[in-house]
């Protein structure tokens, strides 16, 4: 989590510390160089001026010389690099020297060491390394300079420049990063805001990048969908309350309707038997009355839960079958070879899940073949498809009706008012199973209820 | 000679007004009481009764449970479920579990004698609320042909029509012919209420279910 937090300063980091090592390395490479062109120059100049010393010293009278410097070519032409090569009296004028050498009064200084090169500045600012070598008998110098503007006149300025654009990148980084910062980082905050509210609306246009954009866009469209979706589970929340009211309602209604008044007619009974001289005929009465509220009491149990799902899966559909045909008084066929013959190879073991799930789903199929498809014959089989599913099936010779609505989710189809579809479809989601329904006018319903065994 | 009864309900209420009337009956002698399961299997082994009035419904083993184990000990305890549920499919279970009865809890205390008495004699007896009887109790139904005995045990072990015509090679329309006429001379809707009349009436006989539910496996 911490990690997470500091990540995007981490990301910042990553940017920031590459440049500045490639400033660091960069000025580190520069200084290098320089140092090494400094040691390059410096023996140069010494070489030089040591050099035409000696020769000098070796062949010439300095009075032959005046105003033959054009003998030497080191005069006519200077050195080999920018620079100049002069002679000059103990005096410090000027004797000979080469093209470019007019300024030397002003960088020539007596304290000058001989035979060692110096870095010297002009009154302009510009920089020469120098070596002095005096000739034998006091006759003069030897001066020889490289003149580092010529030499290095471009790369110094650059050299000079690195501050200022160091400078300038970090100005231009710190730019770039409040950039990205306004119009990525803080959109993003902004719409992780906006989410946290109940009903996101998402109206304001809260960057002008592309991505962030379509982020927007699309987590507009998750976000609307999902207060879509909620509206839709609540209604259907809703739905299955008040239908669960209505059961509670009906439940109530039905136990004060019968039992209710027949144990009251019960203790009336009971109270005139005890004040009755002969008390056998009215209690023989009561005997029955109690054995009817038995009775109904016990229909409504089953209604509720039958308990003789606890049998088997077999059992169970045998017996509804055999009670939905009595009482709707149509052909209510349970076929099970097939299952029976599964038992038998198998052992097959049903949940009392599944049971109450196929029980449920049968009573609905016949109730609504007879009610909507005035159906006669209901066939409920059972058997075990490719997919290694348990499968039942309940075909009715009804009238079947247009299956548009056989592919509705269970939200939609409670939603719709289709209860009973909307039952088995649940039924069969919460067992992991599906529902499908297949039916066309006049031909009858074809109801498969599938859950992995 | 009396007749050694265990009772067997977790019902208190249930248990002490059957009791009443058992320990009042005076050929009637009640050796024990247990409120579940296991205790009634206890005690059955222990005490060998004649009758055990096993109620279905029990924590732990129920009373199918408990028949089938005495079943399986060859005791010669007859079993009588005496339940609340009056479903035809508890009937034909209690029965395959070897009970000998099925008798509600809304029974008379002579239709409850009637039945001990029969079980104790090695008959078989189902109360008239689970097979509705037609015509009183002396109702003598038209015999069953031999190809009807058959098509009546075979539909009875869970067979479709079209499974009992491929068996017999007949057609899956005579099946249907066959079980009409049956269900007509025992006065029965369904199949299993067929077979509990059949049963009752004598047409055919426990063993002779029992054996087809074997053959059936």
């Amino acid at each position: 989590m911490r990690f997470k937090n500091y990540s995007l300063a981490f990301l910042l980091a990553a940017l920031i510390l590459p440049s500045i090592a490639v400033v660091f390395v960069a000025v580190l490479g520069m200084i290098n160089q320089e140092t090494a062109m400094e040691a390059a120059v410096s023996s140069y100049v010494q070489d030089l001026a040591e050099n035409m010393a000696y020769q000098l010293n070796a062949d010439f009278s300095p009075y032959k010389l005046l105003g033959d410097a054009a003998n030497y070519p080191f005069f006519a032409w200077g050195p080999s690099m920018p620079g100049w090569v002069a002679l000059i009296s103990l005096e410090g004028n000027i004797i000979t020297a080469s093209p470019g050498a007019v300024n030397i009064a002003a960088i020539w200084r007596p304290d000058i060491p001989a035979g060692r090169a110096v870095r010297v500045e002009d009154k302009r600012g510009a920089q020469y390394t120098l070596a002095v070598y005096p000739l034998a008998n006091n006759k003069g110098y030897v001066v020889a300079a490289v003149s580092w503007n010529n030499l290095l006149g471009g790369l110094v300025k650059v050299t000079r420049m690195w501050p200022v654009l160091i400078v300038l990148m970090a100005f231009g980084s710190f730019l770039a990063i409040k950039l990205l910062w306004n119009m990525l980082v803080v959109p993003l905050r902004e719409i992780v805001n906006e989410l946290s509210n109940a009903a996101p609306d998402f109206n304001n246009n809260l960057s002008a990048v592309k991505e962030i954009k379509s982020v927007q866009e699309a987590l507009k469209r998750f976000a609307q969908a999902a207060v879509e979706r909620d509206n839709l589970r609540n209604s259907y929340v809703r739905d299955i309350v008040n239908v669960q009211e209505k059961e509670r309602v009906d439940m109530a209604r039905e136990i004060h309707d019968g039992p209710l008044q027949d144990v009251t007619a019960l203790l009336q009974q009971v109270h005139m038997s005890l004040e009755d001289e002969d008390g056998r005929p009215r209690l023989e009465r009561t005997e029955k009355l109690a054995k009817s509220i038995v009775r109904e009491l016990r229909a409504l149990c089953d209604e509720l839960a039958p308990p003789w799902m606890d049998l088997g899966l077999a059992e169970t559909l045998t017996e509804l079958a055999e009670r939905l045909s009595q009482s709707y008084d149509i052909d209510v066929i349970a076929e099970l070879d097939e299952l029976n013959e599964l038992d038998e190879c198998e052992g097959l073991e049903t949940t009392p899940e599944l049971r109450l799930s196929f029980l449920r789903i049968f009573q609905e199929a016949v109730s609504n073949a007879v009610r909507h498809g005035q159906a006669s014959e209901v066939i409920a089989k059972v058997y075990k498809d490719n997919s290694n599913n348990l499968v039942l099936e309940i075909q009715d010779n009804g009238t079947g009706f247009d299956a548009k609505t056989a592919n509705l989710t269970h939200e939609e189809l409670r939603l719709q008012g289709h209860r009973g579809l909307a039952n088995m479809t649940e039924r069969m989601s919460l067992m992991g199973g599906t529902l499908s329904v297949i039916s066309k006018p006049d031909q009858g319903t074809k109801i498969i209820a599938a859950v992995p065994v | 000679m009396s007749v050694r009864i265990l009772l067997a309900d977790d019902h208190p209420l249930t248990r002490a007004g059957i009791a009443e009337f058992l320990r009042r009956e005076e050929t009637f002698d009640l050796v024990a009481e247990a409120e579940d399961g296991e205790r009634a299997w206890e005690l059955i082994n222990e005490l060998r009764p004649d009758v055990a009035l096993l109620d279905i419904r029990m924590p732990g083993m129920d009373g199918v449970a408990v028949s089938q184990k005495v079943k399986m000990s060859n005791l010669h305890t007859a079993t009588i479920m005496l339940t609340s549920y009056d479903a035809q499919q508890y009937v034909m279970a209690s029965l395959r579990a070897g009970a000998r009865g099925f008798v509600l809890k809304t029974v008379s205390p002579k239709e409850l004698t009637a039945a001990i008495n029969t079980v104790a004699a090695g008959g078989l007896y189902l109360d008239p609320e689970v097979a509705s009887v037609m015509g009183g109790e002396d109702f003598i139904p038209e015999p069953l042909s031999t190809r009807e005995r058959e098509v009546l045990l075979l539909a009875a072990q869970g067979l479709s029509s079209k499974e009992v015509a491929r068996r017999l090679f007949i057609s899956e329309r005579t099946v249907q012919t066959h079980l009409a006429s049956i269900y007509d001379k025992l006065g029965s809707k369904n199949k299993t209420e067929a077979l509990l009349l059949a049963l009752k009436y004598g047409v055919v006989t426990l063993d002779e279910l029992l054996d087809t539910q074997h053959d059936g496996e």
